[in-house]
């Protein structure tokens, strides 16, 4: 096996990311900790936009949704984090796997328009069920404790992200390449035929929705700790900008690209701060540019430079055409 | 009745108004390799969209194997043991040929989810056997070398010959080819006729496949169904159809028509 291959690249950022409470900062600790949250969302809406090739746009709100729940539970009834965190999470699974099930019949642009209008309502929500969620002003949520351990509550949060983005980026890569995995690339890549050979459609789609609401509702969740304060603001449109942006940047239908692209756009914003103002504009030329000179993403670029890089069903399209299925208005495949 | 694999009995498709098949009945015998033949447009491909359950039939009845499977779903007529390839190429194109190869076993497999995700010892294994059965069943259609391409690279020949393979290795009991012979190369054309009957006689398919090489036709065929303007209008052994004034009028004889016409 070459040196610059998958495994040893995440392997080494793996160790990378175990240092880094020992050499950072208060805010480059905050950073690292919001790219591996970043990296959860990735991943579980690369599956379902990379690999089953579903257009949506809901991965914003299932987002909220799991740092609403989580934050929720902990105000209103006084959970504590680690009962409030897994049962946020299977809320914005169950929020996933209920918004596909009218999606299940959409494709194309009926989807996303479908999607969109569901974020759109959960935005609503979150600003004036006042009594719920304490309007569009947002609300404090406790600090978890790391006690009996040593540790102060932002490294302890640190590891426990590190921990879920690992275990969850090691499930993806395998789930990926698995049957689960290529029945998901046949439905983006062909429906008529993926159902020829007896992949059920529906319930892939399904599967790819809970799978990215699982995520969503991880990162949700850890989210709502990082910053111990929940508003709408952090889960509207820009936020699903941003969430498309790492996985189009990282390679779709790539987990690895998934990891990649996290880091690459949260960074980049990051450093964009100082560019006040001009942000989302600096922003989208980044985008712009990346699409023109990178057409299949980090990914892309890395395969084709090192022959060793073995990256299993990874979008065969560049990035200008990679969804063609989708953005064809709802188009019907040809069946002839 | 049961060594009927197939039984289209009084189906009619319409598209917006315009009867595109006309209560077509159509009764295929295991074991046997049936030619669907006729004019472009005459309705060949909607059948087959009819039998695979892409359309449903606005009437009238389809049995596999005896039982109806009228109003199922694409994928569970799939899983009943009918499998199809299609007049254009539909390998997936994010995968490599063995990757397709091993997608076509989808149905014959089980790990979910969580096998696959933490990759349980049985899922590990699964997926070994269905990489081992992808080669095998490359290698049957003479494909083998092409197991790590991508699909995009072959040529429009090879591309539908791995698309059969990929229909046989989940052993269907019925197949429908949509004119599989276009595209292919003057050598495997010429023992294409010998593929198909490697099929049905190794695997226990039947076939029925559509096809407008006539020599394959009558040479590999045991039955022949002439369909023009969405109806049957001649059913029978190969020579007798040939020979058959309608079919010569309706099939035969456009194109001769055709073809005098142009010169
Ligand atoms: N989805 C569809 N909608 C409307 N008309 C269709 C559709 N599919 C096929 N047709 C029409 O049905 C007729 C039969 O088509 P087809 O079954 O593809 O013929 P063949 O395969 O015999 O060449 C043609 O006139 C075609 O235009
Ligand atoms: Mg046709």
């Amino acid at each position: 096996m070459p040196m610059f291959c998958r495994r040893n690249v995440l392997s080494g950022l793996f160790i990378l990311a175990l240092g880094v409470p020992a050499f950072s900062n208060a805010y480059q600790l905050f950073v690292a900790n919001l790219i591996l949250i970043y990296v959860l969302l990735a991943i579980g809406l690369n599956v379902l936009v990379g690999y089953a090739g579903q257009l949506a746009f809901a991965n914003a709100a299932m987002f909220g949704i799991g740092a609403y729940a989580t934050a929720l539970l902990q105000v209103h009834l006084s959970w504590p984090f680690y009962f409030a965190f897994p049962a946020g999470t299977l809320i914005a699974m169950a929020v996933g796997l209920l918004i596909s099930l009218p999606a299940l019949r959409l494709s194309g642009l009926y989807l996303a328009l479908s999607t969109l209008a569901f974020a759109q309502f959960t935005q609503w929500v979150f600003s004036h069920w006042d009594n719920l969620t304490f309007g569009a002003g947002g609300f404090k949520s406790p600090p978890i404790s790391f006690a009996p351990l040593p540790v102060s509550k932002p490294v302890g949060l640190y590891y426990l992200s590190l921990i879920v983005a690992t275990c969850v980026t090691l499930f993806a890569q395998n789930v990926v390449a698995s049957r689960i995995g290529r029945a998901f690339v046949s439905i983006r890549d062909g429906d008529v035929a993926a159902q020829s050979l007896g992949i059920d459609l529906l319930g892939h789609k399904a599967l790819a929705f809970g799978i990215s609401g699982f995520t969503a509702g991880l990162a949700g969740g850890l989210y709502s700790q990082l910053l111990n304060f929940v508003s709408p603001e952090g889960f509207d449109l820009f936020q699903m900008v941003i969430q498309k942006a790492t996985i189009v940047v990282g390679g779709l239908g790539s987990i690895t690209g998934s990891v990649l692209g996290a880091g690459a756009i949260i960074i980049i914003l990051e450093l964009l701060r100082e560019a006040k103002g001009a942000q989302e504009i600096v922003f989208g030329g980044v985008l712009i540019l990346f699409v023109t000179f990178f057409r299949r993403g980090i990914v892309g670029s890395l395969q084709q430079h090192f022959r060793g890089w073995d990256e299993p069903l990874h979008s065969a399209r560049p990035i200008g055409s990679a969804l063609p299925s989708q953005v064809r208005l709802g188009e019907k495949e040809s069946l002839s | 009745m049961t060594d009927l694999a197939l039984a289209v009995r009084g189906v009619s498709v319409q598209f917006g108004g315009v009867h595109v098949l006309d209560s077509v009945d159509l009764s295929v015998r295991s074991g046997e390799i049936r030619g669907l033949i006729g004019p472009n447009g005459a309705g060949k491909t909607t059948l087959l969209n009819v039998v695979s359950g892409i359309h449903a039939p606005g009437r009238g009845d389809i049995l596999l194997d005896g039982t109806s499977i009228r109003g199922h779903k694409p994928s569970e007529i799939a899983r009943r043991g009918l499998g199809r390839t299609f007049q254009t190429s539909r390998l997936f194109r994010g995968m490599t040929v063995l990757e397709n190869m091993m997608t076509g076993l989808h149905r014959r497999t089980d790990s979910n989810i969580f096998s696959a995700g933490f990759r349980s010892r049985r899922a590990m294994a699964e997926e070994r056997e269905a990489e081992h059965a992808a080669r095998k069943s490359l290698d049957f259609v003479g494909m083998a070398q092409f197991a790590d391409r991508r699909g995009t690279e072959l040529s429009f020949g090879q591309q539908r010959v791995v698309e059969i393979a990929r229909t046989l290795i989940s052993e269907p009991k019925v197949v429908l080819l949509d004119e599989p012979a276009v595209g292919l190369s003057m050598n495997r054309l010429a023992e294409f006729d010998l593929l198909l009957r490697r099929i049905r006689d190794e695997k226990g398919v039947t076939l029925i496949l559509i096809e407008h090489v006539i020599r394959l036709v009558m040479e590999v065929c045991d039955k022949v169904t002439v369909l023009s303007s969405g109806r049957v209008i001649a059913d029978g052994d190969p020579n007798q159809v040939r020979n058959d004034p309608q079919v010569i009028e309706a099939y035969l004889g456009k194109e001769l028509r055709a073809r005098y016409s142009a010169s």
